[in-house]
């Protein structure tokens, strides 16, 4: 809002020349880092009660184990909360008219949307293990996936035809080829469903993946800083994308929103993120990889989640359903720590240790080319 | 031109519709046409033929049609009542899984819907009575059809005789005018149902056993108690089998004993009733004995004149469908009953459930095996012989079976059924009524959580009998359960073994130990992403799991847990660490169970060192605790803390005494922890206050309830 109307009003006369500020990427990505996390702190007191009195608390999943230190009953949904402060910083601090920001935008509500409908629903039937259908949700998120595959490799590419296929690899300056629009769309699409499975599957401790996706939307934000640059991209040898800087104000919303959120989310948390929050997340996520050209960056930038969900998958589908025996102690890779007799706090800080060091790698991929 | 043909086609089809109606509506005003349509099995035609009885006792100028399938139960019984008879083309629901023989069903139906249509627009009936098995859905559908095309006008009514219908009658009875019940239960399924029992045909009516006896086609030498056994019109294969087999052990008791055994009309590819029975008859029984069979076993595969055989009878071996079921109620006869197991729904245990539950009945449950890789339900010759000789050897139980048998079902049910179809009011119901004791049987997966429930509760105290709380239960829940060992997806054995173990049928201990030792490999791919054996790492953890359950000990539980121990599988090894620790009583001071133990203390998989050292607590003595103090700077809390647990179950046991030596020892313990335990003060205090309530309203303590319920009210 503040970025279009300054927009319209530094041309009219030169009593508005200091507004061109706003031109700025930083001044707007350090405005819309403190716009959503104001954002958050006013109103998460008011929605953490809202949740509470309408029943909206997380649901005992049915693994037969009640204990005191369980816990069901924490008012979830809070990815609400961090999709809110990222649409008002965007609405007040972006470019509305940026591709880039509006695909990210339709990601996150898409995927917030359905996680949404999940919560609901594991609310209404009153059990951890019955909302919507694994089935549902993955066409749900395949459809997504379609669209914004479409998107990417179509004719609406933010990234222009030529750039839109190429595969780039970390550690390597040139594309490595072009996989064509059909199968470069095909990964596109099982990439975004992947990418959100996985953190929806890490969002199992206080604060597990809230920190974790910090550092990977931060990384990606300095990544669309240089790729949006036309001086540091040609120093770097990216190709430069015109206007991907618009990504790192929507990445410092984002860190704003999950600051302010890991405040009410820090064990012993007061509100989970629940689907909507993991989904949104994880769908983001994918979406501003694909958009950067860091897709193959994000195994080793996504680290931790792309682990969790792996051992999580590994364990389920070929030892649990499969061959009859487990194959770690136990999955996904958090419980398998807590397992091993680690506590709760100490296997997320250890996490969140294990992902600084990924994002520091990717972060020297920048130079290490 | 193409236009034309479809104009003259269509009026002419709308003509001959109009025609057809006005010759119906003519036609039903005048006499009564009915037609009836039920089969598959007698279970489904009796019924049929039995309201066919009650309408022509009413309305002597009744025209019947009787709509059946070729070559099923229908065919022979009907052809003896005179009434007309014609075949559809129909076929069993096949379930909604899409396959080669959903394709064939639905060519069938469509085929058997056209069929229909015609007889039923030539024959013009006013009501359509059928009695479910799948002859009759081709003819309610056509039916259905007709009336909403406006050409039929006819009243359509469906009997249902079990207590849990089956899905095509599910389906139908939800459009047909009135459903008519056997089992008040059922009403749950049809709004429009109405209770009215089971039709019985006139013809059965009890006699006198020795005008009865005068009657039959055989003679029974006087002075015998007589054994009436048969499973059904078509027959069972279990229970042919198992009467050949009986034989063997009955012949003893051939003075006192005539066996008249019924063996059905079933005579399809898979199962030909009468061959296979004259063939297991040849290979069980040695020449001689057959030879001693003349005038002590008499076999025929159907008896129209059955109540006779029931009046002759002073015990009946059968299963239990509702019709066999009425009509040994109606008879007023004692009753073996071998209800059919893996039924939709359980609905012959339920029906035999509610028999014996009535006192007229007592039960045998079939086994499931795994005969030459196909599935099949047994029952064990000499089980059946003993079962038949303890009831005949105690009359003053079989007279008050007899007596309780004939106030077991509702009575003058065809006269409630005319009553419907007249649609008059003048029936005085809640006569000669008595409802069902009706409980819901568990499913498998319910009684897992139920039993596993009450386990965890209860540790050893535990008693399935009281969780379940009906010993005849408990009995089929168990043969359900070792039913389950002999599938072929290890999913389901699992099931099994738990179900095994939580029932406490310690007869199938053996069964459990082989399967346990059992060393068939799986697939090569498999083995590939870490498989092992067919019975797969899940099954042997809780074949060493239900062990403990069971709470049996002998050489043979002893020999295969210590081959537990060196599973492959690191979870059986730790099971079974934790099993011998709940055995340790029985093992305590063992030289060759502490060596063992004392070698799974250096197992790569820290779970089974914990375990060990638990166990070695259990059953170790002075020289183990040195072992365990030699884990003092494990990297596991958890095998630290286990050790010390050991060590002082070692001191509790009185085998090793506190001392310096042992003071020393401990303290060289790492004692920093990874983990501990919150505690949340505003937690308990709520949890106190709602056990506290609770237990003033009478509900069980238990976990937090606010998630159950969905909005709670603002304040």
């Amino acid at each position: 809002m503040i970025y279009e109307l300054c927009k319209l009003l530094i041309p009219l006369s030169d009593f508005f020349s200091f507004l061109r500020l706003v031109n700025y990427i930083s001044f707007r990505a350090i405005m819309s880092a403190l716009t959503a996390v104001i954002f958050i702190f006013l109103f998460s007191k008011p929605f953490i009660l809202f949740v509470h009195r309408h029943c909206f608390l997380d649901q005992v999943r049915e693994t037969g184990v009640h204990s005191a230190y369980d816990k069901s009953g924490t008012p979830t949904m809070g990815g609400v909360l961090i999709i809110g402060g990222v649409l008002i910083s965007m609405a007040i601090w972006g470019n509305w008219h940026s591709p880039f920001l509006l695909c990210c935008l339709g990601g996150m509500l898409w995927f917030g949307l359905l996680g949404l409908w999940d919560d609901v629903s594991k609310v209404r039937m009153k059990s951890g293990d019955r909302g919507l259908s694994e089935r549902t949700k993955l066409i749900m998120q395949g459809l997504f996936g379609l669209i914004f595959a479409w998107i990417s490799v179509g004719p609406l590419a933010p990234l222009g035809s030529s750039l839109a296929t190429k595969v780039y690899i970390p550690f390597y300056k040139y594309p490595l080829f072009d996989a064509g629009p059909l199968f470069y769309g095909l990964f596109i699409l099982l990439f975004v469903v992947f990418v959100s499975n996985a953190v929806n599957i890490t969002d199992g401790l206080d604060g597990l993946a809230i920190t974790p996706s910090i550092f990977v939307v931060v990384v990606l934000g300095v990544f669309a800083y240089v790729e949006g640059n036309r001086i540091y991209s040609a120093y770097l040898y990216y190709p430069y994308l015109r206007g991907a800087g618009e990504l790192t104000i929507f990445a410092a919303a984002f860190l704003g929103a999950c600051l302010g959120f890991l405040w009410y989310n820090a064990y012993p948390a007061q509100i989970f993120m629940g689907d909507t929050g993991s989904l949104a997340i994880g769908g983001t996520m994918a979406v501003m990889s694909v958009l950067l050209k860091q897709e193959m960056l994000f195994p080793l930038l996504g680290g931790l989640f792309i682990t969790e969900a792996l051992t999580s998958q590994i364990q389920d589908k070929i030892g649990v359903r499969w061959i009859g025996r487990r194959i770690f102690f136990r999955a996904p890779l958090h419980h398998n720590l807590q397992h091993k007799g680690i506590a709760e706090t100490k296997v997320v800080i250890r996490l969140w240790i294990m992902a600084g060091i990924l994002a520091l790698i990717s972060l020297a991929t920048l130079k290490l080319r | 031109m193409y236009i034309a043909v479809a104009a003259i086609g269509l009026a002419f089809v709308i003509v001959v519709a109009l025609a057809a109606s006005l010759r119906w509506r003519k036609l039903a005003a005048g006499e009564n046409r009915v037609v009836l349509s039920g089969g598959g099995t007698g279970g489904h035609v009796n019924p049929a033929l039995a309201i066919a009885e009650g309408i022509k006792a009413r309305e002597p100028g009744t025209r019947f049609l009787y709509i059946g399938v070729r070559n099923k139960a229908e065919s022979v019984i009907v052809r003896r009542t005179g009434y007309e008879l014609r075949f559809v083309l129909s076929e069993g629901y096949p379930g909604l899984r899409p396959s080669l023989r959903t394709v064939r069903f639905l060519v069938k139906a469509g085929i058997g819907v056209a069929q229909s249509i015609v007889l039923l627009m030539v024959f013009a009936p006013r009501w359509i009575i059928a009695t479910g098995g799948y002859v009759s859905a081709p003819v309610i559908a056509a039916a259905l059809i007709l009336k909403k095309l406006g050409i039929g006008h006819v009243r359509i009514f469906l009997h249902e005789q079990n207590s849990i219908p089956g899905q095509l009658n599910a389906l139908m009875g939800k459009w047909v005018d009135k459903v008519l019940l056997t089992f008040p239960q059922t009403i749950s399924f049809f709004p429009n149902g109405k209770v009215v029992g089971y039709p019985i045909r006139t013809s059965i009516l009890p006699a006198p056993g020795d005008e009865a006896r005068a009657r039959l086609s055989f003679p029974i030498p006087p002075g015998r108690e007589t054994v009436f056994i048969f499973g059904g019109s078509q027959g069972a294969r279990t229970i042919n089998r198992a009467v050949v087999d009986a034989l063997h052990y009955l012949l003893p008791y051939r003075n006192r004993l005539f066996v008249i055994h019924g063996t059905g009309l079933a005579s399809s590819a898979e199962y030909d009733a009468a061959a296979d029975t004259q063939k297991r008859l040849e290979r069980s029984l040695s020449p001689g004995e057959r030879a001693l069979l003349e005038g002590f076993y008499y076999r025929q595969d159907y008896f129209h004149n059955i109540a006779d055989v029931y009046s002759a009878s002073s015990l009946i071996v059968c299963r239990s469908g509702a019709g066999s079921l009425n009509e040994i109620s109606r008879i007023g006869k004692p009753a073996l009953l071998i209800p059919k197991a893996n039924l939709p729904g359980d609905h012959q245990v339920m029906n035999a459930r509610a028999m014996k539950s009535a006192g007229a009945a007592d039960l045998l449950f079939e086994d499931t095996i795994r005969e030459d890789g196909a599935l099949l339900e047994k029952v064990d010759g000499k089980v059946l012989a003993d079962k038949i000789v303890a009831l005949l050897d105690n009359p003053a139980r079989l007279a008050e079976m007899a007596e309780k048998s004939q106030h077991f079902l509702r009575r003058r049910a065809i006269e409630r059924i005319v009553n419907e179809l007249y649609d008059e009011k003048r029936f005085h119901d809640g006569n000669g009524s008595q409802p069902v004791p009706f409980k819901d049987l568990a499913s498998n997966s319910r009684l897992l959580h139920v039993l596993s429930a009450a386990y965890n509760r209860m540790g050893q105290d535990f008693d399935p009998l009281a969780a379940i709380g009906d010993a005849d239960d408990l009995a089929y829940y168990r043969h359900r359960a070792a039913g389950l060992l002999c599938y072929e997806t290890w999913q389901d054995r699992n099931l099994g073994v738990k179900l095994i173990g939580l029932t406490r049928y310690r007869d199938k201990i053996p069964t459990l130990l082989e399967m346990l030792s059992d060393r068939t490999p799986v697939s090569r791919i498999k083995r590939l992403f870490g498989g092992d054996f067919e019975q797969v790492g899940f099954i042997r953890r809780n074949i060493v799991q239900a062990l403990r359950v069971l709470d049996h000990f002998d050489g043979e539980v002893e020999r295969h847990l210590m081959l537990a121990l060196s599973d492959s599988y690191f979870e059986v090894r730790s099971e079974a660490c934790r099993t011998i620790a709940h055995f340790g009583p029985c093992l305590a001071g063992s030289a060759a169970w502490m060596e063992a133990l004392l070698k799974r203390l250096e197992d790569r998989c820290f779970e089974v060192v914990i375990e060990a050292a638990v166990a070695l607590g259990e059953v170790g003595d002075a020289a183990t605790a040195r072992a365990l103090l030699a884990l003092n700077e494990s990297h596991y809390w958890q095998v630290r803390n286990a050790a010390l647990r050991g060590i002082r179950r070692l001191i509790d046991r009185g085998v090793i005494e506190p001392s310096t030596e042992l003071l020393e020892g401990t303290s060289a313990f790492i004692l920093t922890s990874t983990d501990f335990k919150p505690h949340f003060p505003i937690k308990e205090t709520y949890t106190a206050i709602r056990n506290a309530s609770r237990k003033r309203s009478g509900q069980p303590a238990g976990a937090d309830s606010r998630t159950e319920k969905p909005v709670r009210k603002v304040q």
